[in-house]
């Protein structure tokens, strides 16, 4: 991880030269996600491509670009498109931009992604506010020679999703109207969906929700100090006894139709006390 | 688990790993041969917190892990970097004083490469120590557990156990672990009047602490206490043929009702407090192999 501090200083040059503002947040816009970004006063969009380590979002329905700007009068930075395991990426390649939020001033990271629903009780196009998570991923974003500067060794864990955000999200939600649990996100590797054995597996342990992105964000977004938000959109119910062929077009209009909830979702989280006074 | 061991004389041949393994595993043997002829009976792995442990070593021969072909040095917390050969209890040992992790960025044969250097040297029985943290609501932070099995969730890609340059042991992986030698150390335990239980270890790379949703998947799994070494090490042994007892020491109790942060520098404190107990199974193992050794004599 020790070439990670130089990597991170040549990607915030490179972003400074055409935003030099102090962002609150940092969000990161998952599948089908990528609306939220008309809500933003655009003061820079950079493509993925002009940043010094970043990767290219190769993935479906991921457009590439780091949007900067205001968002309900906050500084924000906005990645339009994410990175997966799933491309091929390493998980350090994959959480550099987490990284470079923060070196650029980011108190807090607001992560959503497409999921699919495992609690019965779930619907398409609900949204979960991410309580907790399990990493499947089968790999972790802080193996390696740990960088002090960058975090500790060992972060811990008990909380990696601020209590009182998710405690906001959901209040947002009942104020609107929208439907929102709270619940456990399962992260995989991917990229096949997963085998009816593995749904029932995935709900064993005590996930709600099966995604392939969102916990190496995370992992480092605890690691190097951010408050992390997050929100899932139930883009399909994976029940193993009533299993359907996942249409993944499908899954983008569900995600593109529930979309605007995650805007006010974010709107509300980033009006509330809890994220201006961090 | 079903655990594939191949007789060195064919795999050798075609496993691309193996060939140059069992050579590398020689030349570090040569070199701690050329300053310590004894054939060790023991070997033992120090882990977090537990390094003390080789102050009751009677040192007759010291090698950083630096000074050795083909050894890892360690990077983690509490752990030194060095192969103590010498006498414990009268028996003769080679200590690893310091482990790799997997979360370090070491590969599956670098984590296990000095269990084979050690197993070449002639050690037939590994005591593996670490440090972990309790998944068992009736454990406490102090208590030693006996591992009784483990669940080997590290995911390790490309780096499969690759055999061993060894002849197959007697028996397939049963059960990786020694009946006898955990008998002894519950055994001491109760005499010495300190807490030890039977239990399951469940090895996962980390290096972040568990979410509580994880530590709930764990339990659910079958687990009793977590942590992120010993297992690669304990499968290498086997494959080797090599009798195993691995003593953990939990350092705090998770509570995923109840979640608590995780520091680092307490893990390392609950574990040096709990060492006294780990010294006394470690010298009471010494103690049993000195007289098998004079029994087969």
């Amino acid at each position: 991880m020790l070439e990670l501090y130089g990597q991170i200083e040549e990607a915030v040059a490179a972003i400074r030269g055409q935003w030099n503002e102090t962002p609150h947040a940092g969000i990161i816009l998952g599948t089908g996600l990528g609306g939220l970004v008309e809500e933003i006063d655009v003061e820079a969009a950079i493509d993925y491509e002009a940043i010094p380590n970043f990767p290219r979002s190769t993935a479906i329905s991921h457009r590439g670009r780091l949007v900067c700007g205001r968002l309900r009068g906050l500084p924000v930075m906005a990645m339009e498109g994410r990175f997966h395991m799933y491309e091929g990426y390493s998980l350090k390649q994959i959480t550099l931009p987490v990284r470079v939020m923060r070196a650029m001033g980011a108190k807090l990271l607001v992560v959503s992604n497409a999921c699919g629903g495992m609690n019965p009780y779930y619907r398409e196009g609900d949204i979960m506010v991410i309580d907790d998570h399990i990493n499947l991923l089968g790999d972790n974003p802080l193996i390696g020679i740990n960088d002090d500067r960058l975090g500790p060794r060992f972060p811990d864990m008990c909380e990696p999703y601020d209590r009182r955000l998710v405690d906001r999200g959901l209040a947002v939600a009942r104020a609107n109207d929208i439907v929102a649990h709270k619940g456990v996100f399962v992260a995989v590797a991917g990229p096949n969906l997963e085998t009816r054995a593995e749904y029932r597996f995935l709900r064993l342990i005590g996930a709600d929700v099966v995604g392939m992105s969102t916990v190496p964000e995370v992992i480092v977004a605890v690691h190097c100090g951010l408050k992390v938000v997050g929100f899932s959109i139930v883009t399909d119910m994976c029940l193993p006894d009533a299993l359907h062929p996942a249409d993944v077009q499908k899954i983008i209009g569900i995600a593109n139709e529930a979309e605007p909830k995650l805007r006010t979702l974010v709107g509300g989280v980033l009006d509330s006390d809890e994220v201006r006074s961090l | 688990m079903k655990c594939e061991v191949s007789n060195a004389s064919t795999t050798s041949l075609m496993n691309p790993v193996l060939a140059p393994l069992a050579s590398n595993v020689q030349q570090t043997v040569g070199v701690i041969r050329a300053v310590w002829p004894t054939r060790p009976r023991a070997a033992v792995i120090l882990g977090t917190g537990l390094g003390n442990v080789a102050n009751e070593i009677e040192v007759e021969a010291e090698f950083g892990y630096f000074d050795l072909p083909h050894f890892r040095r360690s990077t983690a917390l509490a752990h030194r970097g060095r192969l103590l050969c010498g006498r414990l209890g009268g028996l003769p040992v080679v200590t690893m004083d310091g482990r790799c992790h997997h979360y370090e960025g070491c590969t599956y044969h670098e984590l296990t490469f000095p269990v084979r250097v050690m197993h070449a040297l002639g050690a037939e029985v590994l005591i593996a120590s670490n440090a972990s943290g309790g998944l068992n609501p009736k454990f406490a932070a102090g208590d030693i557990v006996v591992q009784d099995d483990h669940l080997d969730l590290m995911f390790r890609r490309g780096g499969l156990s690759a055999g061993c340059s060894m002849p197959r042991p007697a028996s397939p992986m049963q059960s990786p672990y020694d009946r006898e030698l955990a008998e002894l150390a519950l055994s001491v335990a109760r005499r010495e009047n300190f807490a030890a239980h039977r239990g399951v270890y469940v090895a996962v790379t980390g290096p972040n602490y568990e979410t509580r949703a994880e530590y709930r998947m764990f339990r659910r799994l079958g687990g009793d206490v977590v942590g992120m070494s010993t297992v690669p090490e304990v499968e290498t042994a086997v494959a080797c043929g090599m009798r195993v007892l691995a003593l953990s020491t939990v350092t705090n109790v998770a509570r995923p009702d109840a979640p608590e942060t995780v520091d680092a520098e307490d893990v390392v404190d609950v574990a040096s407090h709990a060492e006294p107990n780990l010294r006394k199974i470690v010298l009471a193992v010494m103690r049993h192999e000195r007289l098998a050794q004079q029994e087969s004599r």
